[in-house]
């Protein structure tokens, strides 16, 4: 019942590009992804920029291609019904197969019934809405749905399914474990992660595949966000400045991270190389208000304390924070208050970057590609720096890294997120043994 | 594997549901026992879908309308009914696990968007996209109903919001972890889903998913579930809740739940059995995913013969109330425990003519002395959830 759980594997997809190795080397050199939409014509909107991931179409057969190359036999066989059935149009979908199947092969996982009894949790975004179907159903102002059955519409219309992602990757691994999506938002991707060291912690799995897929960046994503205002109005690579004086809200992001966790002694018996392991996790709900972060950091607090009492570590053993971070007037400082009242005068000392700078939002995704990050700050003793990160503000009293990255080994890593609504999530990883 | 097989419980304390048929839990129990079905003609006669299920009751007036669609307030609802009924407090150790079946978006908020777009979406923002409200975002977001309610109730503890067909079973399933982890005293869990969106009854009507009749045709003369000549389902809708407790504290029922068991290079049948086998506890009584589709009911009834036994009961609360989607397995869980604590096992409504196979299956209610049930949702393709529920002694 408590055994635990080690990240044998790890995929990512971000906006550096495709990979890990393209994710850790764009973290490793500091540098920034976020610039100009690419994927549809942005120019009218009040967001222009955006942590894009560099495939501005989804094309069929380059997807196909590129999973082939990360070793899956079955590419072919689900890539062609989504492009037939217009769903490769939600990016997230490509996103998720291309981090499963990377993460996948990473671990030296095959066709094996009991590799294949994986389960899967995957924190997934909003499902995405089409703009072009509804063009042969718009008539005298309203929609037609009634003449919908003749219009020349692909299969998927509308809509994809908000689980559409996660069945195409539990048929491209041709898994037969339960499937699992959470849809926790900005928490998603953390949630989903705690969820699968739970269930091996529990003995209910011996072989986790999770993580998250999101992409908003597409006309109803950007606009509904635009006029929420949570984005930067600035139309710039620094449009997102975590924890600076400056800053003034976000900068969208798309991307996927998965990862296979496993039980650390099944690991060690086939001989696979743990990355990190999941030491603790914990969540909370601030319980506040729709729109806003608790501004004290009460609840936030008790998500990292709950993480730290079950990874039976004190503040003092966390020698990195990866942030929430969003760049907004109002999550950044709360977050410093959490910070404090977690890890008291600790938190002053252990280092703390934000990777939304440098990679954008990536709001279901950004949990579990943050989580990416510290495995990186693991295995590769590099702590990610804080893009755009210049002036400090008084009001975020930690010791925020500036954009360079900082060489230092450090023995546990601590990653937040923090979801709409108040959903709080801390996750814990350690350096393998 | 080493998988543990078999789930420990946890104990269902209150609930509230808004259905088809009412929100009164025995008035809901009453109908269904009486063969009653929900089921009545799609008002929009251009679609192929003949027959919806729709909740008739609209939400009450709430503060909450410009953040949550109609779904979302009947689950927040549920949800405040079925936590006062418990009589707990709310605080740090109370966690909220929410399922959703996904967007449902209300299109008609995106009219001003569409009406003036180009082809190739050139200037989207000018035609229209700048005109979209501003709390249309968060009206759409998955767990907005979650983070309201934990904000309306002081919940404080764990929480995650789960989509997707077989999301009920997933957040009973995740509610029942953190109780016996130790990290919460109490779960609310709420999970709410229509399939009566336009969109969703375009999608099911042109997969035959759902009974497409004909002209004219009274829906209740609909085949049932498990007949040879059954056609698709009716799409309905649901909010429903429960406070979950621990296992060593009395309640209304005892649960357990699975979520998710899925199976791509194999036959439907094996998840269901799988899911089954997961729960680790016994029933003769089955509340079965009837899909009504004469291969797929079958499948289903070999699956569930071969795990719990021929002559168990295999009903179908969907007959009567409609496909409820994400909201299936927390409807499952109230409803069969609420049959068994009155001691009636509900009929699959309107079933004429069952299709010969394992399995006794009640054209009417059925006076019974069991005291557990399992019910089975199912998504497309393949996703399963299971609910097992017990009570103390019968009728």
């Amino acid at each position: 019942m408590t055994a635990r759980a080690a990240i044998t594997g790890v995929g990512v997809v971000s906006p550096f590009g495709l990979g890990r190795d393209a994710f850790f080397d764009g973290l490793a050199a500091g540098a920034t992804a976020v610039g100009p939409i690419r994927s549809f014509d942005a120019d009218s909107f009040p967001t222009a920029v955006a942590g894009e991931v560099p495939l501005p179409v989804i094309d069929p057969d380059a997807l196909i291609a590129e999973l082939g190359a990360r070793g899956a036999t079955r590419a072919a066989a689900v890539v062609e019904p989504l492009a037939r059935g217009g769903a490769l149009r939600d990016r997230k979908i490509a996103f998720g197969l291309l981090a499963a199947a990377e993460a996948w092969r990473h671990a030296g996982l095959g066709d094996g019934a009991g590799d294949r009894a994986a389960h899967l949790v995957l924190g997934l975004g909003l499902e995405q809405a089409f703009l072009d179907d509804f063009a042969p159903i718009f008539a005298g102002g309203a929609i037609r749905w009634d003449a919908e059955p003749g219009a020349p519409l692909p299969p998927t219309r509308f809509r994809t399914p908000v689980d559409a992602c996660a069945r195409a990757c539990h048929r491209l691994l041709g898994l037969t474990g339960p499937t699992v999506v959470n849809a926790s938002a900005c928490a998603a991707g953390a949630l989903a992660v705690a969820h699968a060291a739970a269930l091996i912690a529990r003995g209910t799995a011996d072989v986790v595949v999770c993580g998250a897929s999101d992409s908003m960046v597409n006309p109803l994503g950007i606009g509904g966000m635009s006029r929420l205002g949570a984005p930067s109005p600035r139309r710039a690579p620094d449009a997102c400045r975590p924890f600076d004086r400056r800053r003034d809200g976000l900068a969208i992001g798309e991307g996927a991270a998965v990862f296979v966790v496993e039980a650390e002694g099944r690991a060690r018996a086939r001989g696979a190389r743990a990355l990190a392991t999941v030491l603790g996790a914990g969540s909370t709900q601030d319980a506040y208000r729709a729109t806003a972060p608790r501004p004290d950091g009460a609840a936030a607090a008790a998500a990292i304390a709950r993480a730290l009492a079950r990874a039976g570590l004190a503040p003092a053993d966390l020698g990195y924070v990866n942030a929430h971070g969003t760049g907004t007037p109002l999550n950044d400082p709360a977050e410093c208050r959490a910070l404090h009242r977690a890890l008291g005068d600790h938190a002053a000392r252990v280092p703390v970057s934000s990777i939304k700078g440098a990679i954008g939002h990536l709001m279901a995704a950004a949990g579990a590609i943050e989580l990416a990050a510290c495995v990186m700050a693991l295995t590769r003793d590099l702590l990610p720096g804080t893009a755009h990160h210049r002036e400090r503000d008084p009001d975020c009293d930690v010791d925020v890294l500036g954009p360079a990255p900082v060489a230092r080994a450090v023995a546990h890593t601590l990653s937040n997120s923090f979801g709409f609504g108040g959903q709080n999530a801390a996750v814990i990883l350690g350096r393998a043994s | 594997m080493s998988h543990a097989v078999g789930i420990a419980p946890v104990t269902i304390a209150a609930w509230a549901l808004r259905t088809p048929l009412g929100r009164d839990v025995d008035r809901v129990i009453a109908r269904l026992c009486a063969g009653e079905r929900a089921a009545r003609p799609n008002p929009h006669p251009g679609y192929r879908c003949a027959a919806i299920a729709p909740i008739v009751e609209v939400p009450a007036a709430s503060r909450h309308e410009r953040y949550v669609s109609r779904m979302g307030l009947h689950g927040m609802q549920a949800a405040i009914e079925a936590f006062a009924a418990s009589g707990l407090a709310a605080g740090p150790r109370l966690g909220v696990f929410a399922a959703v079946g996904g967007l449902r978006a209300s299109w008609a908020d995106l009219l001003p968007a569409f009406r003036d777009q180009r082809d190739d979406g050139a200037g989207a923002w000018a035609r229209g996209l700048g005109a979209i409200h501003p709390f249309w975002m968060l009206r759409h977001l998955s767990n907005n109903a979650h983070a309201l309610l934990a904000g309306e109730l002081g919940a404080r503890g764990d929480g995650a919001t789960y989509a997707g067909a077989t999301a009920g079973a997933a957040a009973l399933a995740g509610a029942a972890r953190a109780l016996q982890a130790g990290s919460i005293d109490a779960a609310l869990v709420v999970a709410y889903d229509s399939l009566l969106e336009p969109e969703t009854l375009v999608e099911l009507g042109e997969r035959r998913a759902a009974w497409c009749g004909g002209p004219g045709v009274d829906p209740s003369a609909a085949p049932a579930p498990y007949q040879d000549d059954a056609a698709g389902a009716i799409p309905g809708e649901a909010a429903a809740a429960l406070v979950l407790v621990p296992a060593a504290r009395d309640g209304l029922a005892r649960l357990r739940a699975v979520d998710g068991a899925d199976g791509d290079r194999e036959p439907r049948a094996a998840s269901l059995a799988r899911a089954i086998a997961r729960l680790g506890a016994p029933a003769a009584v089955i509340d079965g995913a009837a899909r009504a589709w004469p291969d797929l009911d079958a499948a289903e009834r070999a699956a569930v013969a071969a795990a719990v036994g021929d002559d168990a009961m295999l009903t179908a609360t969907t007959a009567a109330l409609g496909q409820l989607g994400a909201a299936t397995a927390v409807v499952q869980a109230i409803t069969l425990a609420a049959a068994l604590r009155r001691g009636t096992i509900p009929p699959i409504a309107g079933l004429r003519a069952p299709s010969p196979g394992p399995l006794a299956l009640p054209a009417r209610a059925v006076a019974t002395r069991a005291t557990a049930a399992i019910g089975l949702s199912t998504g497309v393709p393949g996703l399963v959830g299971a609910v097992h529920v017990e009570v103390a002694g019968g009728p």
